[in-house]
């Protein structure tokens, strides 16, 4: 019997101690479910990205909180600016009412990010410095910066369709 | 409960709150703060942010090495955005929690506003460049100088003082050439209003899309509308090549070009100094020849980067961004000491720091409960043989942010 209340204790301390340090995640965990759609699901590069971006819509955050979209790295992949294990943030919100947002990819980021162009001093993007992220699938996170949430979806880079000859 | 048990029991214990201490701010080895730049060092303006970080960096090293503000250490967490407001916002989701962190320095105006909802959420400060809005509506956001209209103000004060030195008489008429942006505009809300309260008339502005290569359209248009003065804006070196053209078009003949605070520097004079030659800079730091007579800032330089080669007047504003950070922890330490010290507490120090002496670099501080300007003076500069030299003291901007409605 004094052995069972011993490891009850065991167990019940440390949880009471490593319960209140997660807090912050249960308490994200209690709202809503956050949904995330990328749209398109698919695409390769091209500068047609810059005229049409790739877009994002997500549900079930808190009313007007900022949202940060980032993209995940997979690991080995390097990008300028970026260090190793950060996500690189790729577009920027501010729900509704509702807890609904859209975004888009603004030039800058697809020129940043999915073709990491080198920059002139002019500020015209150099495409000759150019290294395009290769093709894979993509881990996509939306995340309320007030709420914690996080909605999660992937997008898919795809190599660009062969030239006919 | 027996004796082994109630030792078992103790070192659970132990473990546990170890676990809680190692993962907050209170278990630091050395006392620090953090600063979080959310830096420029890849993208289009990395010319200007790489010698300014490299400045501010710099100067912590040397706070650092004489063991910190009263004991605390500064620790520097420079993070490329490429000028990406999405990266900005990114970066600063990520580094938000990190212990002490109690300054943020946005490079770009754009992600300075995208981030100062959660800087605010956060009770915490940033320095942000100087958009006229920071003033207006008085937040956490402190401007690194006077704002961008003031200093366009005191230009037009410098141009009518410069149109009498001529023996002209009335007021001259003044052409405007930017980028076509919120920020190329900014000098103009409250600026324009100045000028023309100073009975200057003031032509409808030329705005051009960043990046332009060639400015002869814009450029010949304000001279048929017979300009005597046109004010460059943009982020160097967009203002030397507005310039380059214009000195192409034989215009810098008869008309007085200008330029703002991020203006022709020693680097763009490097380049083309004939076509620059006459062009008046109106700046809240040291620039040219006062920048390398500025001992405390060129023996940083030498002591960390070597030869003077490279040096870029840039440096020193971030020299002073070094100088407002142990300022600030100096009066907030001294408030509330280290282990209460929290960012609204840095945030309270900052509005405490008018006064605070620059070493000449800038003018005095000027930040209180009602100021964001970072300081009031301004110099005005002039190129003469291929170098920056001033011919202003420094001297007192106008208020053009009070001029405009936000």
């Amino acid at each position: 019997m004094r052995i069972s209340k011993i490891i009850m204790l065991c167990v019940i301390i440390p949880g009471l101690v490593l319960g209140a340090m997660s807090c912050e995640t249960l308490k994200s965990l209690t709202g809503p479910k956050a949904t995330l759609d990328v749209i398109p699901a698919e695409i390769f590069l091209s500068p047609a990205l810059i005229k049409k971006p790739v877009a994002f819509k997500g549900t079930g955050f808190e009313p007007k909180e900022m949202i940060s979209v980032e993209m995940v790295l997979p690991p080995g992949l390097k990008m300028k600016g970026i260090n190793e294990g950060e996500d690189v943030g790729i577009a920027v919100a501010t729900a509704d009412e509702k807890g609904n947002f859209d975004a888009v990819m603004k030039p800058t980021a697809t020129l940043n990010w999915f073709f990491q162009v080198g920059w002139t001093p002019l500020l015209r993007p150099n495409f000759k410095e150019a290294k395009p992220i290769p093709p894979g699938v993509y881990t996509i996170n939306a995340t309320g910066l007030f709420s914690d949430r996080v909605a999660t979806s992937t997008l898919k880079i795809v190599p660009p369709p062969k030239k006919k000859k | 409960m027996g004796k082994w048990s109630a030792i078992f029991l103790s070192i659970i214990l132990a473990v546990c709150l170890s676990v809680v201490g190692l993962s907050s701010s209170s278990f630091a080895k050395d006392k620090e703060i953090a600063y979080l730049s959310l830096a420029d060092y890849t993208g289009p303006i990395a010319g200007l942010n790489v010698p300014a970080d490299m400045g501010l960096e710099d100067y912590i090293k040397e706070i650092n090495s004489k063991g910190g503000v009263d004991g605390v250490k500064i620790r520097f967490i420079g993070i490329d955005t490429r000028y990406d407001v999405a990266r900005g916002v990114s970066a600063y989701k990520r580094y938000r929690r990190t212990p002490k962190l109690l300054v943020v320095n946005s490079i770009g105006t754009p992600i300075g506003k995208a981030i100062a909802r959660l800087i605010e959420r956060d009770k915490r400060l940033q320095i942000v460049p100087g958009d006229g809005e920071f003033q207006a509506h008085i937040g956490r956001n402190f401007i690194w100088g006077p704002a961008y209209q003031d200093a366009f103000a005191a230009m037009m004060d410098w141009v009518m003082d410069d149109w009498k030195a001529k023996g002209k008489s009335g007021a001259p008429i003044v052409g405007f050439i930017s980028w076509d942006s919120a920020f190329g505009r900014e000098p103009l809300r409250g600026g324009k209003e100045y000028a023309e309260s100073l009975g200057i008339k003031f032509l409808p502005p030329e705005f051009f899309p960043p990046g332009t290569l060639k400015h002869d359209v814009y450029l010949t248009r304000l001279e048929k509308a017979g300009a005597n003065y046109i004010y460059a804006g943009g982020v160097e070196p967009t203002p030397t090549n507005v310039i380059r053209d214009a000195h192409a078009l034989g215009l810098t003949k008869k008309i007085q070009f200008l330029n703002g605070y991020w203006g022709a520097t020693l680097l763009g004079i490097g380049v083309h100094a004939k076509a620059l030659e006459g062009t008046a800079i109106v700046s809240f730091f040291e620039r040219g020849e006062d920048a390398l007579k500025n001992k405390l800032v060129t023996d940083l330089w030498k002591k960390h980067r070597g030869s003077m080669d490279k040096f870029n007047e840039v440096y020193g504003m971030g020299v002073s961004w070094g100088m407002t950070c142990e300022a600030g922890l100096k009066t907030a330490l001294k408030a509330v000491g280290y282990e209460k010290l929290k960012a609204d507490d840095m945030y309270r120090a900052y509005q405490k720091l008018g006064g605070l002496d620059k070493h000449g670099i800038q003018g005095p501080c000027a930040y209180s409960q009602t100021s964001r300007r970072g300081s009031l003076e301004v110099k005005i500069y002039r190129v003469k043989d291929g170098k920056i030299v001033p011919i202003t003291g420094w001297r007192k901007a106008p208020d053009g942010v009070s001029l405009h409605k936000f």
